[in-house]
């Protein structure tokens, strides 16, 4: 059974419809990129999956228990977030908190984790990413690669069973888009659940094992990732792949 | 300069740093507490914009900061004994600062919390932080480092602005010298040496003001040296 299954989502701003009956599942294990052009709905499909956006309907399988998107109550909205991380397109860091600070404000502070051991789970996280000796700065003395790298550590921190990225290299400089992306393919490598909003066609098509193509609010293929490179389903697909391949 | 001039200077300075001991200080001192009480509680109602309670606290904001300190200290001591409320002048002083205060503090708390990026609150949100978690551990530190230099502002402006409650009968600093140069028509010289002491206590906040400031930037100055010391293995 599928670790995490959305069933027709849908979700609107005013009138304009811009989920449409979403439908996906994630298995564990799985690194799918979710891609698209601008404005098919891919970040607000994330943050609905999330709750920082509230979905008008639709339902959520995680881990075997089905909850109502719809009409979700709070403690479920806690229990589902437990076992999610979430990594943003600018970071989104503590700014009055040091890099180890970011990673162990969740553990401590929601989880109750005493200090100490937060405090080592944190180097222990920031090691993983690179970052153990920059363990005291704060973020406005990290650049954007590390501060996103920093975020990664948080993410895993509470021992999510997935984490949802939205668009984690787009906000970086070039040159620094490399020591993010090797951090989410060592993850990948070691068997992470990951659900990855991305436009890095490199990281889509040889980290990613399933990609969910959106368009206009719907999911318009739903494939494996070679498969979706090498024979595309749909028209629109295929057109989207020869663009970016052109653009590259 | 005589040597009346000069016994009355120096009988002057013990009456009015008496009276700044006594009064002055205390009025300032209880007054921001309170004003910053009530600053927090207003700021955080309209930045979780709960119904009623929001509109109550900017209709409190509008009043007392629409209308003059002075006009609300009489309303306050001859006004509402009228209506059978009655108050001794110093604690009406107070009442009255920590309102009026806490109006334009809670201005100042409310753009600071409005301040803080939005994103930080979802990042909060989802590593399973609850509501008050966030404003605890994230906002609320943040906005005060906003908030501090306006609100360092604000101490001193009120800090001189006591010098009005002599006009509802509080023996201040400033009724000090009022009382001697009644009785010695110096009026020069005595005003002079009360705004020298008024401007030693602005000057004292000033200068903590500035130190506080250069502590409080660590995390918002790129290129601080600054880095909280990490003892053990990091730091090595
Ligand atoms: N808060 C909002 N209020 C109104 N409309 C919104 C809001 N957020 C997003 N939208 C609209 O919803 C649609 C989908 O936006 P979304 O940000 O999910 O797209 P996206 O696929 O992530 O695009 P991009 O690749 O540019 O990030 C867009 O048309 C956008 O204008
Ligand atoms: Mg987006």
């Amino acid at each position: 059974m599928s670790m995490l299954q959305i069933r027709n989502l849908n979700k609107s701003y005013g009138n304009v419809k811009v989920l449409k009956d979403i439908s996906l599942s994630v298995e564990k294990g799985d690194v799918a990129a979710i891609l698209g052009p601008s404005g098919s709905g891919k970040t607000t499909l994330l943050r609905c999956m999330n709750f920082l956006e509230k979905a008008d309907s639709g339902s959520m399988v995680f881990d075997g228990t089905e909850y109502d998107l719809g009409h979700i109550k709070k403690n479920q909205i806690a229990q589902i977030r437990k076992k999610t991380a979430f990594v943003f397109q600018n970071y989104n860091l503590f700014a009055n908190k040091t890099a180890l600070g970011n990673v162990t404000l969740g553990l401590t502070s929601a989880r109750k984790m005493p200090k100490e051991e937060a405090r080592e789970k944190g180097l222990v996280l920031l090691d993983k990413v690179g970052l153990k000796d920059l363990a005291g700065s704060f973020p406005v003395q990290l650049s954007g690669g590390q501060q996103q790298r920093v975020a990664i550590a948080r993410a895993l921190a509470t021992d999510p069973e997935i984490i949802y990225f939205d668009e984690p290299t787009s906000a970086l400089d070039p040159e620094l888009i490399g020591e993010v992306l090797e951090v989410m393919k060592a993850l990948a490598k070691e068997g992470m659940t990951m659900l990855v909003v991305t436009h890095e066609m490199n990281f889509a098509e040889h980290v990613s094992n399933k990609i969910i193509f959106m368009s206009d609010g719907i999911i318009l293929e739903e494939n494996s990732s070679r498969e979706f490179f090498e024979h595309p389903r749909e028209e629109r697909t295929r057109e989207f792949i020869r663009r970016i391949r052109r653009d590259s | 300069m005589t040597e009346r001039i000069w016994g009355i200077l120096t009988e002057g300075f013990g009456k009015i740093l008496l009276a700044s001991i006594q009064v002055t200080i205390p009025l300032t001192i209880i007054g921001i507490s309170l004003a910053m009480i009530i600053a927090m509680i207003m700021a955080m109602i309209q930045y979780a914009k709960i119904p009623i309670l929001s509109q109550i606290a900017r209709l409190y904001i509008w009043i007392f900061r629409g209308t003059p300190l002075l006009v609300q200290l009489f309303l306050a001591y001859y006004g509402l004994p009228k209506v059978g409320i009655v108050m001794d002048a110093f604690p009406c002083a107070i009442m009255v600062f920590a309102l009026n205060e806490g109006a334009y503090c809670s201005e100042t708390m409310r753009s600071a919390f409005e301040a803080v990026p939005p994103g930080q609150l979802e990042a909060g949100y989802c590593v399973g932080m609850s509501y008050f978690q966030i404003m605890w551990h994230v906002v609320i530190p943040q906005a005060l480092r906003t908030a501090f230099p306006p609100l360092s502002n604000s101490l001193i402006s009120m800090l001189k602005d006591t010098s009005l409650v002599a006009e509802i009968t509080v023996a201040d600093m400033f009724m000090a010298a009022q009382k001697i140069v009644g009785r010695t028509y110096e009026p020069m010289w005595l005003y002079a040496e009360v705004a020298l002491v008024y401007l030693m206590f602005s000057t004292i906040l000033t200068l903590l003001q500035r130190r506080v400031e250069k502590r409080l930037s660590k995390y918002t100055m790129k290129n601080a040296a600054v880095q909280e010391a990490l003892p053990g293995e990091a730091a090595r």
